[in-house]
């Protein structure tokens, strides 16, 4: 099977690859915009908002994950979530620059974001031990090399590189177990 | 294919179709580019081995920090100030003014292209704040090496500054 790494990217310049990743992931998306909005619509348009704002920014997709694009797309995800919230409105700067804002047919959302949407939202990451975060954020936040990331977190990088993996696995698998609560 | 529901189908279908769009946009863009001044690029480089990095290293501050909001619709109007790191390589620019619409919440981390006064791609820039105000940028192939553009994107023709 084609991994997500892989079709991102064709996606560079393949939109019915990027169309696969979207195939894919949606329906996980959806439901956690749903289990934080608890409205359908709203869950709607942040879904398109965060595949949106990942065909635009698949360039920037890294692999840290052994081929999964699932850390990649729910972070973007909870990163429109808490955008919407601070605006007060729902994220839409990708769909407008994407053009499809009003493309989808179907009544505007009048949701209106709340703080409500963001309770519980870092207790997966902030279940994961200091060391592990601390790594996962020095790679995937900062950006660093496993090298830079194992000068800094006194291990080796293969042990890094392991951690990270690891961490991004646990962190995946309490998201699902906590969409799996809301449902 | 997946079984998704008609909704989400439906938005898949509209993303897909945007997408489709904006690739062949951009092939279109690519093929504008005057074969003239492709051909005189190619047989410079071929005459005067030299050239690209001697471009490279004569590039002012201010040219570097021209080449932001040239590259990048988001930072117009922000005037960048840029410091030499490395001459020719890399640039430390800090904006007087932050972006007023940014494309993203948290700007740290996000790479942009940087574009030269023929409007050709020169370079990027990877913002070091998350308010976007403070930037890293690094010329020609540097930029290529930092991961900020791929090698196929550096020269490419660009008359306008790019979103996303």
């Amino acid at each position: 099977m084609t991994t997500d790494a892989q079709l991102l990217a064709a996606a560079q310049t393949d939109a019915h690859a990027f169309r696969e990743i979207y195939d894919r992931y949606a329906e996980a998306i959806h439901r956690f915009h749903l289990s934080r909005t608890r409205v359908l619509d709203a869950a709607l348009d942040l879904t398109a908002e965060t595949f949106a704002q990942a065909w635009l920014s698949r360039a920037r997709f890294k692999d840290v994950a052994d081929g999964s694009a699932a850390p990649w797309l729910f972070a973007i995800a909870r990163h429109v979530l808490v955008a919407s919230v601070r605006q007060q409105r729902l994220e839409q700067s990708a769909r407008e620059r994407l053009g499809i804002l009003t493309a989808v047919d179907r009544r505007e959302t009048a949701a209106e974001p709340s703080e409500l949407w963001l309770e519980g939202l870092d207790e997966a990451f902030a279940g994961l031990s200091p060391e592990v975060r601390e790594t996962i954020r020095l790679r995937v936040v900062d950006d660093l090399s496993f090298d830079d990331v194992a000068d800094l977190m006194g291990t080796s990088p293969g042990a890094a590189r392991v951690r990270v993996h690891r961490g991004l696995a646990a962190l995946r698998n309490r998201l699902l177990q906590t969409k799996e609560a809301t449902r | 294919m997946t079984d998704l529901l008609p909704e989400l189908s439906r938005l898949g279908d509209t993303i897909e179709r945007a997408a489709a769009a904006q690739v062949a946009g951009r092939s279109r863009a690519r093929r504008h580019t005057p074969r003239k001044l492709l051909l005189a690029v190619a047989v410079a480089l071929v005459a005067i081995p030299g050239l690209a990095y001697a471009a490279s290293t004569l590039i002012s501050n201010d040219e570097v920090a021209a080449g932001l909001p040239a590259g990048t619709k988001m930072l117009q109007g922000t005037e960048p100030r840029c410091t030499v790191v490395r001459q020719g390589v890399e640039y430390h620019c800090v904006l007087s003014r932050l972006p007023a619409d940014p494309e993203v919440a948290d700007l740290k981390g996000t790479v942009e292209p940087t574009v030269d006064a023929t409007k050709h791609v020169n370079g990027g820039c990877r913002s070091l704040t998350s308010d976007g105000r403070v930037w890293q940028c690094y010329i020609g192939q540097a930029a290529v090496a930092e991961k900020i553009i791929g090698p196929d994107f550096l020269g490419e023709y660009s008359p306008t500054p790019g979103v996303g």
